[in-house]
C-alpha cells in the first residue's frame, strides 16, 4: 500500500481505537495513541520519498497527495512534536474522565494536519484542514468550562478563516480552472496585482490559525481551556498551519513580485504597500502578545500571550520576502515549536502535580521539580533569544533580515521593545512556579512521572543542539525555501552572515562559554564546596529582622506593576473590545432588519402593497 | 602555535586589563562621590582590599542551585562579552574574538549575566530581591530602546552590524561618530545613565529601600566574583561607547604604542564614565516607572531622530 495511505489509516484507525479503549482505562488509550502517532512518524521519517505523489479521482474531481519539501519542513514539527507529546500525554491524562474522546480527537488533529502537510490540492487541504479545526473545537471544550465564551470565539473565529479559504479556493477554480496548489501558483494564482482578492481572503484564513493581529482573539482562552497536553500541539505544531499557509502565500507574492518584472509604479506601490501593512500587523501583534503576557498570574495563560507574540515576529520575518528574513521565520517556527512545546509541558507537569498553574499560589519548585525547572530555563533562554541557544540564532537573522536587507528601522525597535519586555515575562515564570520563598502548601511536590520528563528532556537537549548547531535545522529549510521560490540559498552548520558581510560565528562562541563556565564552576565548587553550607529560603536578611516560620514573604501579585503603570497607554485599547464593538453594532443591525422582516404576514402584505403602489407610480419613468 | 599562544596570553591580558580598571573605576567613584559629600571616603583600592576580605571567607551560605550558579553565570556573561568586544584599534594583543560576533549578539550577551544574577536572586527568596529584579528588568526595557535606536542610527549609517567596521571607518574618515552622528550618541548616552544605575536610576540596588535588592543574599566568594563580573561588565560597557562613538582608542603596532593606545583608551573611557557618575551626585532617586517614562521620553525623540539622520 501507498504509505501516504498507510500514514494517515494509521492515524484514523488509532483515533478510532483510542475512543473504543477509551472506555477501559486512560492509559491504555493514551498508549494506543502514541502508539498509532509513533507508527505514523515512523513511517513518514523513513518511508516517504521527497516528491513522490500519488494522483486519485473522488467524486469527478482529481486529488493529488504528495510530499514537498517545504511539507516536510512542517511535517518534521507535526509529527515529532505530536510524537513527545502524545508520550508526556499519557500520564498528564491519567485517571481524567471521557479519555477515549479526548484521544479520538487528539490523533484527528495529528491526522488533519498531517494530511494538510500530503495535500497537492486544495481540496484535500481544505477538507484536512476543517477536519484539524473541529477536532481541536472539541479539545478545546472538553474540560466544559467556559464553552459559551471560549469555544464560540474560536468556532466564530475558525469559521470566518474557513469561509474565506473557501471563497478563495472556489475564486482559484472559477478563474484559473485548477484545484492543484502548485498549477494555481505557476498560473500565477497569488500574484497579488493581478488578482487582489485571492491572496487576501488566503491569508485571512491562515492568519486565523496563526493568531495574527487582529485575529488573534481567539487564541489566549482557546489554548488556555484546552487540556495541557493538548495545548502543546495546539502551540507548537497547530499554529504552524497557518504559518505553513501564510509562507506560502507570502512566498509567492513577494518573492515573485519584488524581485521580478516590475509592472508598473502603483503595482509595485500596492505590494509594498500590503508588505509593510503585514509585517507592522506581525510587529504590533508581537508587542501585543507581550504586554499581556507579562500582566498574566496564571502560567498557562502567561505562555498562550506569548504563543501569540512568537507568532508575531514569524509573521514579521515571512512578510520580509528576503532570504534571511524568511530563513528566520522558518526557523523560529521550528524552534518555537520546540520551546514552545517543552514549555506547556512544564506547565503541564506543575499542574499534574502541585494542582494548579496559578503562580501566585504556587512558588518555590525548583528544589522538588528540577529536572522539570532545568526543561523551563533552557526552553525560557530559547525564548528570550539569549545565546547560545536556538532562540538565538531565529532572533539574529530576524534583526539582520529587517535591518540589512528590508530597510525596516522602526519595525525593528517595535520588535525589540517587544523581545526586551519578553525577559520580563520569562522571569515571571521561572520565578513564579520555580523560584522564590518555599511555602508549606507545596510541600508534598514531587518531580513529574518519567514518561513526562523524557520528552521534556529531549525537547530541552534538541534546544542546545540547535543552538550550536543550526545548520541541522537550515538543511530542510533551505531545501523548502526553493521550493516557494527563492533561489540558491545558502547556511553554514555554525555561522551565521548577513548580506553585508558580516559574520555571527556559534561555533567560538560557544567555545568560549564552554571554557569560561568550566574554570569558573570549578574554581567556585571545588575550591568552595567544603565551605559551602546549604540553608533555607526562611533564612534570609530582611533588614536585620528574623522571619517566623509563618510570616509569608511570597512576592507574586502586580509583580510588574511599576513597568505596567508606565506602559499603562499601551494597555487601554484591546482588540477584544474592538471586536465586541463590531459585535454590539452587527446586533443593532439584525436588530434594524427585524423591524423589516417581522415575520409577521401582515407586514410582509403590506410590504406587497407597497411595492405595488411605488410600481404603479414610477411605472412611467422605470419603464420606457 | 605561536600565534594561538599569543592569542591565549591576548584573552588573559584582556581580562585582567577589564578587571584592575573597572574595580580601580569603582574606587575612585567611592572616593570622589565621598569627597562631593564632604566625606573623607576610602582610598581608591579599597575595592581590591574588599574583593580580597570576600575571597577569603572560609564559609559560604547558599540558597540552592541557582544561587550558587549566579555568580558563574555573571562572569560567564562578562568573560564572553569581552572577548567579542575590540578593545584597542588594530592591535595585535587584543583582536581576542572581535571579528567572529556582530552588534545584535552583544545586546543579546550582555543580558545573559542578568539573566543569571536574576534568578539566583529569585531563589534566595528574599522578597527584597525579586522586587529588584522586577525593577531592573521594567528599567532595561526603558533604556534599551533610546540605545538600541542609536545602534541601529549607526549600523544603517555605515551599512554594517560589526564594531571592528564601525571603528575602522571611523579611524579612515577621522570623523567621531558623536560628531557624525550627534543624535545617536546623546540618545545613547542617556541610555547609558540607566545602564550605569547611578542616581537617579539606582532603582534595582535602592539603598535603604531595598537593602540592596538582588544582591542581599550574596555574600562571601559569591559576592566577590559577582564584584568581579561587575566590574568587568562596566569596562565592557565603557570601551563599547568608546570603540562606537569616540573612534576607539588606539596608536597602531607595537609594545609602545599599544601603551599609548590603553592610555587614550583610558583617557575616553574615563571622561565618559564620569557622565553618569555626575549626573547621579544631583539626583534624587526615580521611581520605576518615572525612570522608563524618561527613557521612553526624549531619549527615545533623539533616537528617532538619529535613525531619520543616518538614513538620509
Amino acid at each position: 500500500m501507498n504509505s501516504f495511505f498507510l500514514i494517515l489509516l494509521i492515524l484514523f484507525a488509532g483515533a478510532g481505537l483510542s475512543f473504543a479503549l477509551g472506555k477501559i482505562s486512560s492509559i491504555i488509550s493514551g498508549t494506543v495513541a502514541f502508539l498509532s502517532i509513533a507508527a505514523a512518524s515512523a513511517l513518514f521519517f523513513t518511508q516517504i520519498e521527497m516528491g513522490s505523489f500519488i494522483e486519485f479521482s473522488l467524486g469527478g474531481i482529481q486529488l493529488q497527495w504528495g510530499i514537498n519539501s517545504y511539507g516536510y519542513l512542517f511535517g518534521i514539527i507535526v509529527l515529532g512534536l505530536g510524537t513527545l507529546a502524545s508520550l508526556y500525554s499519557i500520564s498528564y491524562m491519567q485517571n481524567k474522565e471521557r479519555t477515549g474522546g479526548f484521544y479520538f480527537n487528539y490523533v484527528l488533529v495529528i491526522a488533519g494536519m498531517t494530511g494538510i502537510i500530503f495535500s497537492n490540492d486544495f481540496v484535500s487541504f481544505f477538507i484536512f484542514w476543517e477536519i484539524m479545526t473541529w477536532a481541536s473545537y472539541l479539545i478545546i471544550i472538553y474540560s466544559g468550562k467556559n464553552v459559551k465564551k471560549i469555544g464560540i470565539k474560536y468556532m466564530i473565529f475558525s469559521a470566518v478563516g474557513a469561509y474565506s479559504m473557501l471563497t478563495a479556493i472556489v475564486m482559484i477554480k472559477g478563474t484559473y480552472d485548477t484545484f492543484l496548489i502548485s498549477e494555481a501558483i505557476n498560473s500565477g494564482a497569488f500574484n497579488f496585482v493581478d488578482n487582489i482578492y485571492i491572496p487576501i481572503l488566503l491569508l485571512i484564513g491562515f492568519g486565523v490559525k496563526a493568531a495574527t493581529m487582529p485575529l488573534h482573539v481567539w487564541a489566549p482562552g482557546a489554548y488556555n481551556n484546552a487540556p495541557t497536553s493538548f495545548t502543546v500541539i495546539f502551540s507548537g505544531a497547530m499554529s504552524k498551519m497557518g504559518v505553513l499557509g501564510m509562507g506560502l502565500v507570502l512566498g509567492h507574492i513577494f518573492t515573485v513580485d519584488r524581485s521580478g518584472n516590475l509592472i508598473n509604479f502603483f503595482s509595485q506601490f500596492s505590494v509594498i504597500a500590503l508588505q509593510q501593512t503585514i509585517m507592522w500587523l506581525g510587529g504590533i501583534t508581537a508587542v501585543i502578545g507581550t504586554l499581556y503576557a507579562l500582566i498574566q498570574d496564571d502560567a498557562k495563560k502567561l505562555l498562550a500571550y506569548s504563543s501569540i507574540a512568537q507568532l508575531g515576529y514569524i509573521t514579521v520575518g515571512l512578510a520580509t520576502g528576503t532570504k534571511l528574513g524568511v530563513m528566520a521565520a522558518l526557523f523560529l517556527a521550528v524552534v518555537h515549536g520546540i520551546f514552545k512545546g517543552a514549555l506547556f509541558m512544564v506547565v503541564g507537569a506543575v499542574e499534574r502535580q502541585a494542582g494548579t498553574t496559578d503562580m501566585t499560589k504556587i512558588s518555590g519548585l525548583i528544589r522538588k521539580m528540577p529536572y522539570t525547572f532545568l526543561t523551563a530555563l533552557i526552553s525560557i533562554i530559547a525564548l528570550a533569544g539569549i545565546p547560545p541557544l536556538g532562540g538565538f540564532v531565529g532572533k539574529w537573522m530576524l534583526y539582520e533580515a529587517l535591518i540589512t536587507e528590508s530597510n525596516s528601522y522602526f519595525l525593528v525597535i517595535v520588535i525589540f521593545f517587544s523581545s526586551t519586555a519578553a525577559f520580563l515575562y520569562s522571569y515571571r515564570f521561572l520565578f513564579g512556579l520555580f523560584l522564590g520563598q518555599e511555602e508549606k502548601e507545596t510541600e508534598h511536590v514531587k518531580e513529574a512521572p518519567i514518561t513526562m520528563v523524557i520528552p521534556m528532556l529531549i525537547l530541552a537537549v534538541l534546544l542546545v543542539i540547535t543552538g550550536a548547531f543550526p545548520g541541522l535545522i537550515f538543511a530542510p529549510i533551505a531545501q523548502a525555501m526553493e521550493f516557494i521560490g527563492f533561489k540558491d540559498v545558502t547556511w553554514n552548520m555554525s555561522v551565521l552572515n548577513n548580506v553585508w558581510g558580516n559574520e555571527m560565528n556559534l561555533t567560538y562562541l560557544g567555545i568560549t562559554i564552554a571554557v569560561v563556565f568550566a574554570s569558573i564552576f570549578a574554581f567556585l565548587t571545588l575550591k568552595g564546596l567544603k565551605g559551602t553550607r546549604y540553608i533555607g529560603t526562611k533564612d534570609i536578611s530582611t533588614s536585620g529582622e528574623i522571619p517566623y516560620d509563618n510570616e509569608n514573604l511570597t512576592f507574586q501579585i502586580d509583580f510588574f506593576q511599576p513597568f505596567v503603570r508606565a506602559a499603562a497607554p499601551m494597555y487601554k485599547r484591546s482588540m477584544d473590545k474592538i471586536w465586541n464593538e463590531l459585535g454590539n453594532g452587527l446586533e443593532a443591525l439584525f436588530n434594524f432588519t427585524r423591524k423589516i422582516y417581522t415575520g409577521n404576514g401582515q407586514t410582509y402584505a403590506l410590504f406587497v402593497v407597497v411595492f405595488l403602489v411605488l410600481l404603479l407610480l414610477l411605472k412611467d419613468t422605470l419603464f420606457i | 602555535m605561536e600565534d594561538l599562544g599569543i592569542k591565549i596570553i591576548g584573552a588573559l591580558l584582556t581580562v585582567v586589563l577589564a578587571f584592575t580598571v573597572g574595580m580601580t573605576y569603582g574606587g575612585i567613584v567611592r572616593k570622589l562621590t565621598a569627597r562631593v559629600q564632604n566625606r573623607r571616603g576610602p582610598v581608591v583600592w579599597q575595592n581590591f582590599l574588599d574583593l580580597l576580605k570576600l575571597q577569603s571567607k572560609k564559609t559560604n551560605v547558599a540558597h540552592g542551585f541557582m544561587g550558587h550558579m549566579a555568580p558563574v553565570w555573571i562572569i560567564i556573561a562578562a568573560g564572553t562579552v569581552l572577548m567579542f568586544i575590540p578593545i584597542l584599534n588594530g592591535d595585535l594583543w587584543f583582536p581576542n574574538l572581535t571579528f567572529h560576533g556582530d552588534l545584535i549578539f552583544l545586546l543579546y550577551m550582555m543580558v545573559f549575566g542578568s539573566l543569571g544574577m536574576a534568578l539566583g536572586a529569585g531563589q534566595t527568596g528574599n522578597p527584597n530581591s525579586a522586587i529588584g529584579v522586577t525593577r531592573g528588568l521594567s528599567q532595561m526595557v526603558g533604556f534599551e530602546i533610546p540605545f538600541v535606536l542609536a545602534l541601529v542610527a549607526l549600523m544603517i549609517q555605515y551599512k554594517t552590524t560589526s564594531i571592528q567596521d564601525i571603528m575602522a571607518i571611523q579611524a579612515e574618515t577621522g570623523v567621531w561618530m558623536m560628531f557624525s552622528n550627534p543624535f545617536a550618541f546623546l540618545a545613547a548616552l542617556f541610555a547609558s545613565l540607566g545602564m550605569f544605575r547611578y542616581s537617579p536610576f539606582d532603582i534595582v540596588g535602592a539603598p535603604a529601600e531595598l537593602a540592596s535588592g538582588p544582591m542581599s543574599e550574596f555574600g562571601g566568594k559569591y559576592l566577590g566574583t559577582m564584584m568581579t563580573g561587575g566590574s568587568i561588565f562596566a569596562f565592557i560597557k565603557l570601551t563599547l561607547y568608546v570603540d562606537l562613538f569616540m573612534g576607539g582608542a588606539g596608536f597602531g603596532t607595537g609594545f609602545i604604542a599599544t601603551i599609548i593606545g590603553l592610555g587614550i583608551l583610558l583617557l575616553k573611557t574615563f571622561s565618559l564614565y564620569m557622565v553618569p557618575v555626575f549626573y547621579g551626585w544631583i539626583s534624587p532617586r526615580y521611581r520605576t516607572e518615572q525612570a522608563i517614562r524618561y527613557f521612553w521620553g526624549w531619549p527615545t525623540a533623539l533616537g528617532v531622530i538619529a535613525v531619520i539622520w543616518a538614513i538620509f
